[in-house]
């Protein structure tokens, strides 16, 4: 046992942090620390200035064009990133179907939709929830009927973050509606402007819009986008599911986040005049949090060293869990810091440049939003009572 | 001690309770809400007729002379619609402000309007750097011959674009006084700024240059500005607290409603213990919530100080526990819809966000009980 970070290790933490000081836009950093609205358009830039120094897929192995980083180096580079306020790399094309086409995918596959993924040529989004499938996925309804080389696919997907801005869908789909659930599933990659696809916008509690619901009505699909074998689809999905609950652990989200934190504690006031960071209620709460983190991190280390670094397996629901609820603690925090301030609340004062005729501090004025989209995060990716359950059956054994 | 409501009582709620029932649905409500006016003077009416502005008026000012109880009974409700209108900062602080400390003339003036819903008021006594403490003020008040000369700025005034006139808190330049004024919105150098706030209701921003008041304008005498501050907040918690609970009850509702609809492996939510048992700790907090509503009505006849700032801080502390744990639990209940705005739950965690924090959030009560209790 060694708990220290090599020298390797700590001369990699620099190069990231160097790069990020360097590189992220200026108008990209002040919009993620002052928690404003991102466009596509920010995730983008800062995907291709990644990209063009070859970190565009920090979780690839190098054949197909990935760093070749180890866990503890994505770890870093996570934290660093984020700490310098950048955007976080968008998973639905890097860390979602591209290890399922790497491990699934066709060879042709791979060769056309892999290499446009780290420089975002290709915009992905998710469809795997349906209104009647949430928790239960299995139970899917989304048809896809094979006609000679196609599959003609009627359905609805919801929660299908950033859809309105994306070139393609990786999409279960139901191919055999008579065997059991989980054997009748396909995954297919369709084309966003096929002919038949409508996408209506879902506005969220803190007033944006980031997910939709995407219709398909006798949707075309070349069968030489079925990933893998027909019926085999819940295998993928479940491989992908794994992938997703390490990365929403949000430990690079709450590192910044807690700094921005202990900030705003010592720029707001008491009401006598007094830093909230002196306040002995809110630094002991301040404290708590900064310890959850310190527990989270090394959890988060343990889990993603072990077996060499090939990462985490059921532990991940343990991450997930912890992680997701931090960054809610996180943020209702920064919320009581802000007091009074963090009352008025519109939801176009989220755009970045638009100015609030309310007499608060800039950083105040988000913080209910936030606030309320950090709910979100023990519902997505598997809400906790799902993760729970995997604990209950994969770990403890019931 | 009886806690079944008197016959009066309970037609009072069960007139509220269909009011709420039909003029505050999901669709109506939003379009109140977003509609961009303050408040519905139609429903104002409504509330008035119904004995709900003019509960704790004296009945020589036309009132109903109501005690604590009764506005417990009425505000659970309202809490129940997430009624929209200004009733806390009118018809209870402000209220509860001119009845004990407002001159005869200003009573006059104004307790029949206020009942017959014919005039609004509201309290401005926050400041940008004041935090939650009334007493942090720092806007001043000039004499000026028979009047005063008030300048400063007061922000987040709760429904202060809504009221007809202000009271106003302002420190009486030369003395240690922190009086409270009775402003017109319509005086010059008054300006207001009203924005939405986390719940979609509305607050405002004053500014205040060189505006001109009486010297009947002053409630109370001027060193009582405080004491009338805190007597009307006091109300007000205890309004407040009341309202929470109500919200917390239907909130509850609406979440077991969706967990017996939506199903999931083929079964009903509801059938899940671990959804069960989440429900019971809601309804377990929702009733501690509840009680905690009749200590703050109790503390509002308890004449001791330390006793009462105990009861009314210490009630405001475990509602809006209770209230962030039902708010919380009942978005995570309805999963992804929850996150919606499309959904009746955003609209009553949000709700409960904002009481969680109004008045004073949790640390600055608990800051208070800890020195009652050491009193």
């Amino acid at each position: 046992m060694d708990l220290r970070f090599t020298a390797a290790e700590q001369g990699f933490r620099e190069e990231v942090r160097a790069f990020a000081q360097d590189r992220l836009p200026a108008d990209i950093r002040d919009k993620v620390l002052g928690h404003r609205r991102l466009g596509k358009d920010d995730y983008v830039r800062w995907h291709r200035i990644l990209h063009a120094h070859g970190w565009g897929a920090p979780a690839w192995p190098k054949q197909f064009g990935g760093t070749g980083w180890t866990a503890m180096q994505r770890l870093i580079f996570e934290i660093e990133t984020f700490r310098a306020g950048a955007p976080r790399l968008l998973s639905f094309g890097l860390t979602m179907i591209a290890p399922v086409l790497m491990k699934y995918g066709s060879p042709e596959q791979q060769a056309r939709f892999l290499p446009r993924i780290p420089g975002m040529e290709d915009f992905w989004c998710q469809g795997y929830s349906e209104p009647g499938s949430g928790s239960d996925l299995a139970s899917l309804k989304t048809r896809a009927e094979r006609r000679g080389d196609r599959y003609i696919v009627n359905g609805q997907k919801i929660w299908t973050t950033m859809a309105q801005y994306a070139d393609w869908i990786f999409c279960l789909v139901r191919t055999d509606p008579d065997a059991r659930q989980q054997e009748g599933i396909s995954m297919l990659l369709i084309d966003m402007k096929s002919p038949g696809i409508t996408v209506r916008p879902i506005v969220t509690l803190d007033g944006s819009h980031d997910v939709n619901e995407t219709w398909f009505e006798n949707v075309a699909v070349p069968v030489a986008n079925l990933v893998g074998e027909e019926n085999r689809g819940w295998t993928y999905a479940k491989y992908l599911l794994g992938h997703e609950r390490t990365g929403i652990a949000g430990i690079g989200h709450c590192h910044r986040e807690l700094r921005q934190l202990k900030h705003y504690a010592s720029q707001a006031t008491d009401g006598a005049g007094r830093p909230m960071s002196e306040d002995v209620r809110m630094r002991d709460k301040i404290a708590r949090l900064e310890m959850d983190l310190m527990a989270l991190e090394m959890l988060l280390l343990r889990a993603i060293t072990q077996d060499g670094g090939r990462g985490p397996g059921p532990e991940a629901s343990i991450i997930k869990i912890r992680g997701s609820e931090l960054q809610q603690d996180i943020a209702m925090l920064q919320m009581e810091v802000a007091g009074p301030h963090a009352w008025p609340f519109a939801p176009q004062w989220l755009d970045a440049g638009s100015v609030q005729p309310v007499s608060g501090p800039d950083w105040a004025a988000p913080a209910a939003a936030t606030y309320f989209d950090m709910r979100k995060t023990t519902i997505y990716g598997g809400a906790t009572e799902v993760q729970k359950n995997i604990i209950a059956k994969m770990i403890l054994g019931f | 001690m009886d806690f079944t409501y008197s016959e009066e009582q309970q037609m009072l709620a069960d007139s509220l309770r269909r009011f709420v029932d039909t003029e505050y649905t999901f669709t109506q409500r939003r379009n109140s809400a977003r509609g961009g006016g303050s408040f519905d003077r139609r429903m104002w009416s409504a509330l008035a007729e119904m004995g709900v502005l003019g509960l704790t008026v004296p009945p020589e000012f036309g009132g109903f002379g109501q005690g604590a109880a009764s506005q417990l009974v009425v505000h659970r409700e309202l809490g129940r619609g997430l009624v929209l209108e200004p009733v806390i900062p009118s018809a209870v602080m402000a209220t509860a402000v001119l009845a004990a400390y407002g001159s005869k003339a200003q009573q006059q003036a104004w307790l029949p309007a206020l009942a017959a819903g014919e005039r609004v008021l509201a309290l401005a006594y926050l400041e940008p750097a004041t935090r939650y403490r009334p007493e942090a003020a720092r806007a001043s008040a000039e004499r000026r011959g028979d009047g005063y000369v008030l300048n400063g700025i007061k922000s987040l005034a709760w429904h202060g674009a809504a009221a007809d006139a202000l009271l106003v808190s302002a420190r009486v330049a030369g003395s240690n006084d922190l009086a409270l004024f009775l402003v017109p919105r319509d005086v010059p150098g008054l300006t207001i700024g009203a924005y939405p706030t986390m719940d979609g209701l509305h607050a405002a921003d004053l500014t205040l240059s060189n505006v001109p008041v009486g010297g009947d304008a002053v409630i109370g005498q001027p060193a009582d500005g405080l004491a009338a501050l805190e007597h009307g907040i006091d109300h007000g918690i205890a309004a407040l607290c009341a309202e929470a609970a109500g919200a917390m009850d239907k909130l509850i509702a609406i979440t077991g409603e969706y967990l017996r609809n939506r199903h999931q492996f083929g079964k009903p939510l509801a059938s899940f213990q671990a959804l069960q048992h989440r429900m019971a700790d809601m309804l377990v907090q929702a009733e501690l919530a509840l009680s905690m509503a009749y200590v703050a009505a109790q503390g509002l006849t308890e004449s001791d100080l330390a006793a009462r700032r105990r009861m009314l801080s210490g009630a405001k502390v475990v509602v809006a526990r209770a209230g962030r744990l039902v708010g919380q639990q009942a978005v995570q209940l309805h999963g992804g819809m929850g996150m919606t705005d499309e959904l009746e739950v955003g609209d009553y965690f949000k709700r409960l966000a904002m009481m969680d924090v109004l008045l004073g959030d949790s640390d600055y009560h608990l800051g208070r009980y800890c020195v009652a209790m050491a009193a």
